[in-house]
């Protein structure tokens, strides 16, 4: 059977639920790691996310997940946090790879027309608020430049497997700054 | 340095930087380097400044085969349903089929039945999705209606906030059932070759019973919501019968021994350009009919149907291009194998003009009515007395060599074929995903607009959005790795006039 441990180098993924499951009350600070697994620099997400998980200190009121679904999924993540760090790829070809642009959910577009796939974070966050959701008040975006987010592979490029200790750190930066306020 | 040769020196340079000039020309508009991971609409003028050509490019999964060589063909319902975040359960299945052919092994009835049922609850998942959330800007909204109204929030203030808090607990429901086989979605456990991991426990009938009753009932509302908003719309009636996304091409679906759509199994049917049956195939004969055409100018592969040969991004019975998804399943078959869906088919092409439909945008109709078959066929199934019968396997005895697994994703046709080695360990591996097969469609679209909206180097006000709205009427796979962040495919369009020079671009934001 297909296991992530055939792979060097690549962790288990954690369990993942949303926080509407389960029986403790959800940890108000959640990091949540979006990304593809088998599709090279694409996995940056889920990777950074486990990284900033062993960084954390089990008592931090954070939690951090990692998802490798799309379209409604993101809504059961947000709903009932209070803040929320997105670790995302993307590529904008304005940026070196490897570089680290940290976005508000507000400014996001949140109600582009009508959106080719799947709902965006700022599609989600006025869905959640549309139904009368509880929503987070503060959603920061992690986006890191990647090189190829296409190619099957468990390995990311290089280039991008070079800023991951710099990713990992901004990241903690931004989770502090949330968790700290 | 003596004269001559100075002027020969000078002249030799010249050549040799007017060369290299030409030669990186053409390595910033070579497609192979160019950045991936947006829509790139590429549009070449004449001299007249008319469009000569236009072209749309997806982002596609590269890699596949590399990836899978040396792998145990047994892995790859989980590894493939990792490719797409939206489809896992799509991949999975097409995989799971592929390994059945690959060990010649007939899965039992109870597994086929189960099968189907976790499938057709995903399509109907997937479908309500799509509806709700995608196409329901452009035609719940109206296409008339302001910007800032068509997105989602405007979809919910026009249906309501009860209609919206429903179409998520649907959906948290359906996916409780697909949980229930398969354990996690993107890492599910349901498909093995000869059969599935889990049956249904009997103590859990009564529950899923309801959810397919809740289930039909929302489907049939859909529909309605549907009639009373889009069709009572003159303008959105007037915009699906529009030219500008109709072409008349041919349309393939997998049907059953009746000729009735399903999206689990069956064989490969194609109607041509006016309705008339062209083929109809099992999946293993699936090279005979389907080949690649790769353009010089991209590395999009463009399915077409090999025994009528490549003539271009034509329409037409002497043309290859066909299509596939809902209004290409709705064409390719002779009706729906349930009541209300039939009901559902014959309004809709009564009020259409007759089979086949050519209207792109006629697909978003198309999808409702699917849902409406899905959730009958639920039904069906988890009333079936053999549903929680024991026999969920039959075991492989046969070497495996060759396997090629095909379902109706929800955006179309797909198909797993892999071939080992007598362990079972891949040696060539192919994919063929839903959108291949609308790839010269979809670039039929985005010429067609282009076209009409560039004169004489002018670019009208509303070709981004009009090429948008295509692409969403396509509903293309591979937004897989754009996913959340800005959630859509950004589309960036590139005009180049007849010397190759770029002139102008535009950002979809």
């Amino acid at each position: 059977m297909f296991t992530e441990a055939t792979a060097p180098g690549v962790d288990r993924p954690r369990p993942m639920a949303p926080c509407s499951e389960g029986p403790e009350p959800s940890k108000p600070v959640l990091v949540l790691g979006l990304g593809n697994g088998i599709l090279c620099d694409d996995s940056i997400g889920l990777r950074v996310v486990r990284a900033v998980r062993r960084r954390l200190a089990p008592t931090a009121p954070v939690e951090c997940l990692e998802t490798e679904e799309m379209g409604l999924a993101l809504l059961d993540f947000l709903v009932g946090r209070r803040d929320v760090v997105l670790v995302d790829a993307v590529q904008t070809g304005q940026i070196p790879v490897g570089q680290v642009q940290v976005i508000e959910g507000s400014e996001l577009p949140a109600l582009s027309q009508g959106s080719p796939h799947f709902l965006g974070v700022g599609e989600t966050l006025a869905l959640g608020n549309a139904l009368g959701f509880p929503m987070p008040q503060r959603v920061r975006i992690v986006a890191v430049e990647v090189q190829d987010p296409f190619q099957l592979s468990l390995q990311m490029s290089p280039a991008v497997e070079a800023a991951f200790p710099g990713v990992v750190d901004r990241v903690l930066a931004v989770v502090r700054d949330l968790a700290g306020a | 340095m003596n004269q001559e040769a100075q002027a020969a020196w000078n002249q030799a340079n010249q050549l040799a930087n007017a060369a290299y000039h030409q030669a990186r020309r053409r390595v910033t508009i070579d497609p192979i380097t160019r950045l991936e991971g947006h829509g790139k609409i590429d549009i070449w003028l004449n001299p007249e400044g008319d469009v000569e050509r236009a072209y749309l490019q997806i982002p596609e999964l590269r890699g596949f085969e590399v990836f899978s060589i040396g792998r145990p063909a047994e892995d790859m319902p989980q590894i493939t349903s990792r490719i797409c975040g939206v489809c896992p359960t799509a991949h999975h299945m097409a995989a799971t089929k592929a390994l059945d052919d690959l060990y010649q092994v007939e899965p039992t009835p109870t597994a086929k039945k189960i099968r189907e049922l976790v499938y057709d609850t995903f399509v109907m998942e997937d479908h309500a999705l799509h509806v709700y959330i995608l196409g329901g800007p452009d035609f719940i909204v109206g296409p008339e209606a302001p910007a800032e109204l068509r997105n989602v929030v405007g979809v919910i203030q026009k249906v309501g906030v009860d209609v919206g808090k429903k179409v998520i607990s649907m959906r948290r429901r359906l996916r409780e059932l697909i949980t229930y086989f398969g354990g996690k979605v993107i890492h599910p456990v349901l498909g093995l070759p000869g059969g599935v991991s889990k049956g249904l426990d009997p103590a859990r009938l009564p529950e899923f019973k309801q959810l397919a009753q809740d289930n039909l009932d929302f489907a049939l509302f859909t529909l309605q919501v549907f009639k009373d908003i889009v069709l009572k719309n003159p303008d959105y009636v007037k915009l699906i019968t529009s030219d500008d996304y109709t072409h008349r091409t041919y349309y393939m679906g997998l049907v059953d021994a009746n000729n009735r759509l399903n999206f689990y199994d069956g064989l490969v049917r194609v109607v041509d350009p006016l309705g008339k049956e062209y083929a109809k195939f099992p999946i293993q004969k699936y090279r005979d009919y389907v080949a690649e055409h790769v353009e010089p100018w991209s590395y999009v592969k463009f399915c077409y149907l090999k025994p009528i040969g490549w003539s271009g991004f034509e329409e037409g019975p002497k043309s290859s291009v066909y299509a596939v998804a809902p209004l290409a399943r709705l064409n390719a078959c002779d009706g729906m194998a349930t009541p209300q869906a039939q009901k559902a088919y014959d309004e809709f092409y009564q009020t259409l003009g007759g089979k086949p439909v050519h209207h792109t945008l006629a697909n978003h109709w198309a999808r409702v009515i699917e849902m409406i078959y899905a959730a009958e066929r639920i039904v069906e199934l988890i009333n079936d007395p053999q549903i929680t019968a024991k026999d969920i396997r039959t075991i492989p005895t046969r070497k495996p060599s060759v396997g090629i697994g095909v379902v109706e994703a929800p955006r179309g046709t797909l198909i797993h074929h892999f071939e080992t080695d007598d362990n079972g360990i891949i040696k060539m591996a192919n994919l063929i995903v839903a959108t291949q097969n609308n790839a010269a469609r979809i670039a039929m679209s985005v010429d067609r607009a282009a076209k009409g909206l560039i004169k004489k180097g002018m670019v009208s006000g509303g070709l981004l959005n009009k090429i948008e709205m295509a692409f969403r009427a396509y509903d293309p796979c591979f937004g897989c790795a754009t996913h959340s962040l800005p959630g859509h495919l950004p589309l960036t369009v590139h005009i180049y006039d007849h010397r190759r020079d770029l002139v102008q671009e535009l950002v979809q934001e």
